[in-house]
């Protein structure tokens, strides 16, 4: 739990110091991050001598990009997969640490096995979902087994659709551990006095969640969606493995024009990173303006 | 435990709640069990439950490596990706802790003009996508000679490994009891003194969990240390990616997704032991 | 401290000196070997100075890896030269990256790529850009396993890889068939099609239950290459596809190709997923093998003469599988090629390793242990060697080698690989509206610009 003393102890340090301090993470960072995005913005506007073309400011190929349907569409695929994923585990996430704080038999296995999916790379994630979720897959042949199907085909189609139920299962599985962790972490700590109190003066469980746990919880909660959403719009392995094909998530897309030995496609595709980055930092930025939004309504800020 | 004062109190959970949490638990680790079985087996196709035929009758009559014989063998470059994966997330996870301590240190315990904006940029990582990053700065490194280097890989997967440092870092200095510090200088210790026998040893604890963390964050990597790897340094990840396809998992491919969870594995037992209550506040700090 | 700084200064110059020789050397190397002024024990002298070659080659097949750090690698070290196996998942990485390193100023004896095993649009590019090493494959001393007399008609695939001329800048390295494969236990023997028109009607009859590899894969569009032949409204097959782009022009292509597109697009909705509304095709070979494996479509078709053996043999296909003649008289056969990049940085080395690849003792092996056909040919080998090379080959299931033998054609001239590909992807995945001429036109328009 943060100690707000040792904010208010805090002082203003010496420049040279603070600099020094800060001057290996912020070249690291500096170099590379800020190096990247100023050459990812700079050959997205037509800058690259290398590959023989300059025509910088050229904003054809964002204006084209931005103006095909293509593209929309694959916004809204990816769109819908972060924030489809990312709601997902949320509300089981929050059901599961709610139930997590209590006890119950088997809860030491329980602790020490969910935290499995947290730890592994996504490919054994895509892994398991082609296993399970295929239609020659182990849910499939269970349906067989009980006698519901007696042909693959008849399985419904999971995986490589553009509904993304596999890409979807895969966020999931990874992410779901990752908020337990962070909503556990704030709601062990969360103060039950005031909840019991307010269960006390006759308050029902959903109002005692909303007004009392929810406020509480409520940074938790944004650090762990912010994480995950922000990774799932930028997330590249599964939507490629599992992902329905042609129209595809921007990242996948970025991918194929990377991939594309015409140099014009690479910076076509430093167009569909670009916008990727502008996406997820516009969407960030409103999230962080409506939770303090939020935590104004609560008298907080 | 703070809030956990009075157990008794907390309901136990109720039959619903348990069947929730069972299936939950199925979800998040039951197909691993597919997985192992598949790699263990030699046919194993729909409709059937089991395999027809498993690995340990047909790697008799087999001329070449199967199954688990070749996951092992060094043809499968499972162990190269092994040592790979594991070295570069140590240096990773050590070069991290090297220039995060002092930043966070700073960050935590001092004001400056501007930090708030230094404090957004320094967890912009987390909002970028990797695609971003991998993509912009590949042509940089094939330039530089960077690409394709062990030294390459650790620097880039510095990246997305700063923030989580920082921020369990940060969390640690700003609970660490000050008085301690500063009695040592009224004693007469120098900064230097202070520093490193007493500050560095009192954030020892969390440091070695942010090392964890880091370590974990590198290991589980793909994008950019496929594109930084040029197809010539081969981790776990890139090596399982190569092997996965959409349509069915082989049984080689299955063994090697399971020899591409060990780290995470080994990493998961370490973290108990040593980093147990710290591992919350990276997720669970504001952003 | 003067004295320091001085031997600072000459060392830097000596190392600078140093580094920059390779360069010089390398082209020198090139220049001579190409002239024919060095004997093949100074290759292999240089060679094992060199110490090592990078070689890139596809990956993916479990058998091949093994066979090339069981039998190659060792039988290179024996020469002085390590073995450094890339495995890559699409050869056209290989391509990319000579190229950039090319554009990156990386010049002869610079690279990173010795040896590449490619073949059609790859080999293409990399000729058309002048990326090449040079005519090297005729001085190997291995080289009289080929047959190179323009007379003899089986030289062809030794002298042009989907149509354009070798020059021996690259050595023939595998043979192959384009073969498909049916599952006994779900399509029985009268139910088998023997052209694409029986294949419609099996498909009618079991919808869903079939599905090609989706191009841009190269075993994708080497199954539209026979759709395209078989489709040929003057009923000339593969003839015509033998010109170039710039030969034929986008409106004679657009004529040729058009009921070969217009017969994959109303089987479409036979495909599999196709019953359901959303017709899938697996990304590449292991995908389809998977799709097969679990009897979700009947039929499976891809580049294995020996594929049903072999794959029988580690479990990917069910023992019900067997061989069929599909398309009749358009399978296409063709080889595959080593070929060596201008910015080699250990050419010798490369030059060493095409030579043993061509050694009837590595296409024995290989035949035996990973079931790829030869790439020398037979009739240029002693009666000893033609024999061993026999005896290794796997056994035909359902088929016989002399069917197999009698129903071949060529690749498609590797200028209209990529326009038949880009058609595909507009007018089949995309489902484009436009007329299929505009479309044609509007693929071929990147080929024809570089003419």
């Amino acid at each position: 739990m943060t100690r707000p003393a040792a904010r208010s102890t805090a002082r203003t340090g010496e420049p040279w110091q603070v600099a020094a301090s800060l001057v290996p993470i912020g070249g690291v960072l500096g170099l590379m991050l800020g190096g990247a995005v100023l050459l990812a913005v700079a050959q997205s506007l037509g800058f690259a001598p290398w590959y023989g073309i300059n025509s910088f400011p050229d904003p054809s190929y964002l204006a084209g990009l931005w103006g095909s349907k293509g593209f929309w569409v694959s916004v809204g695929l990816t769109l819908y997969y972060s924030l489809a994923a990312t709601l997902l585990a949320l509300l089981l996430a929050l059901t599961t640490a709610t139930l997590l704080v209590r006890s119950f038999p088997g809860r030491a296995v329980f602790g020490a096995l969910y935290r499995l999916p947290l730890v592994v790379p996504y490919g054994v994630g895509i892994a398991l979902a082609v296993i399970m979720m295929g239609n020659g897959g182990l849910v499939s042949r269970a349906f067989a087994a009980i006698g519901w199907i007696d042909d693959p085909s008849e399985f419904p189609r999971l995986l490589n659709t553009h509904a993304g139920w596999g890409v979807i299962a895969v966020y999931v599985w990874k992410q779901l551990p990752f908020m337990v962790v962070a909503i556990h972490a704030v709601m062990v700590g969360a103060d039950r006095e005031q909840a019991e109190a307010a269960v006390v003066l006759g308050a029902s469980r959903w109002d005692v969640f909303r007004h009392v746990t929810l406020p509480q919880i409520a940074p938790g909660i944004l650090s762990a969606t912010l994480i995950c959403f922000a990774f799932n719009m930028g997330a590249f392995e599964a939507p490629f493995i599992l992902g329905g094909g042609y129209p595809d998530t921007l990242p996948v897309l970025a991918w194929r024009f990377f991939n594309d030995a015409d140099y014009t496609m690479q910076l076509r595709g430093m167009a569909v990173v670009v916008s990727i980055a502008a996406l997820t930092g516009a969407l960030v930025l409103a999230y962080l303006a409506a939770y303090r939004a939020y935590e104004r309504s609560i008298g907080r800020a | 435990m703070a809030g956990g004062k009075d157990t008794s109190s907390r309901q136990p959970v109720g039959p619903l709640g348990r069947v929730y949490l069972l299936l939950v638990l199925a979800f998040l680790v039951g197909p691993f069990l597919p997985l192992l079985i598949q790699s263990l087996a030699f046919h194993w196709v729909w409709p059937d439950l089991l395999p027809s035929e498993w690995w340990f009758t047909a790697r008799e009559r087999a001329r070449l490596p199967q199954g688990w014989d070749y996951v092992i063998s060094p043809y499968s470059r499972v162990g190269e990706a092994l040592l790979n994966t594991v070295t570069i997330g140590l240096a990773t996870a050590l070069l991290c802790l090297a220039i995060c301590l002092p930043a966070a240190r700073v960050l935590a315990t001092q004001d400056f003009a501007g930090k708030r904006l230094v404090e957004l940029y320094l967890a912009l990582p987390l909002i970028l996508p990797e695609a971003v990053i991998g993509i912009a700065l590949s042509m940089v490194f094939i330039r530089l000679g960077l690409a394709g280097t062990h030294a390459g890989i650790v620097l880039v997967h510095l990246i997305p490994t700063i923030p989580y440092m920082l921020r369990m870092l940060i969390a640690g200095f700003r609970g660490l009891d000050r008085e301690v510090e500063e009695q040592a200088r009224v004693l007469g210790a120098s900064n230097w003194q202070v520093t490193r026998l007493i500050t560095l040893p009192l954030i020892l604890p969390t440091a070695m969990a942010g090392a964890l963390f880091a370590f974990l964050v590198s290991t589980n990597l793909f994008l950019l240390t496929f594109l930084m790897g040029q197809g010539k340094i081969v981790t776990l990840p890139t090596l399982l990616f190569s092997k996965l396809s959409g349509g069915a998992l082989e049984p080689t491919a299955a063994g090697i997704a399971l020899a591409a969870a060990l780290p995470g594995v080994a990493v998961l037992l370490l973290l108990d032991r040593f980093a147990g209550p710290h591992v919350g506040t990276a997720a669970g700090q504001r952003a | 401290m003067i004295r320091l700084a001085r031997a600072l200064l000459v060392s830097t110059l000596l190392a600078t000196t140093a580094l920059a020789q390779p360069d010089t050397e390398a082209s020198r190397f090139q220049a001579d070997f190409l002239d024919g002024k060095l004997a093949w024990e100074t290759v292999l002298e240089t060679a094992r100075a060199e110490g090592e070659v990078h070689f890139f080659y596809w990956g993916g097949g479990d058998n091949l890896n093994i066979w090339m750090d069981s039998v190659v690698a060792p039988a290179l070290a024996e020469l002085g030269v390590t073995l450094r196996a890339n495995r890559i998942t699409g050869t056209k990485d290989a391509v990319d990256l000579v190229l950039a390193e090319t554009a990156a100023g990386k010049g002869i004896g610079e690279g990173s790529v010795d040896a590449i095993w490619l073949n059609g649009e790859n080999f293409f590019t990399l000729k058309q850009q002048g990326q090449l090493f040079g005519s090297f494959a005729q001085a190997l001393p291995n080289s009289v396993h080929f047959e190179w007399g323009q007379a003899d008609p089986r030289s062809t695939l030794n002298l042009r890889d989907f149509g354009t001329t070798t020059e021996g800048m690259e050595v023939p390295w595998s043979g192959e068939q384009y073969v498909c494969v049916a599952n006994r236990a779900l399509m029985t023997l009268d139910q088998t099609p023997s052209d694409l028109a029986g294949l419609r009607a099996y498909l009618e009859a079991n919808p869903g239950k079939f599905a090609y590899v989706k191009p841009p894969h190269y075993l994708g569009n080497t199954f539209v290459q026979q759709v395209l032949y078989a489709f040929n409204p003057d009923g000339t097959a593969a003839s015509p596809f033998q010109a170039s782009i710039s030969e034929l022009g986008a409106e004679e292509l657009a004529r040729l190709i058009e009921p070969g597109f217009a017969y994959l697009r109303e089987l479409e909705p036979l495909l599999l997923g196709g019953p359901q509304g959303a017709t899938r095709y697996p990304e590449d070979g292991a995908a389809a093998d998977g799709l097969f494996r679990n009897s979700e479509i009947h039929l499976t078709c891809g580049f294995g003469l020996y594929a049903v053996a072999t794959k029988r043999a580690n479990g990917s296909y069910p023992d019900t599988a067997e061989e069929i003649i599909f398309p009749a008289g358009s399978m296409i056969k063709n080889k595959s090629y080593l070929a060596i990049p201008a910015n080699a940085p250990n050419p010798a080395a490369a030059l060493v390793l095409a030579n043993y690849m061509s050694s009837v003792d590595a296409q024995v092996t290989r035949l035996e242990l990973v079931g790829y056909p030869a790439g020398i040919d037979p009739w240029r080998l002693s009666p000893e060697d033609a024999a061993r090379l026999e005896a290794a080959a796997p056994p035909h299931f359902g088929v016989t080698a002399a069917e197999l033998d009698a129903n071949i054609a060529p690749d498609t001239n590797a200028s209209l690989v990529d326009v038949v590909e880009a058609v595909w992807l507009e007018y089949i995945e995309r489902q484009s509206d436009d007329p299929f001429a505009a479309v044609v036109a509007r693929a071929a328009a990147p080929a024809l610009a570089t003419q």
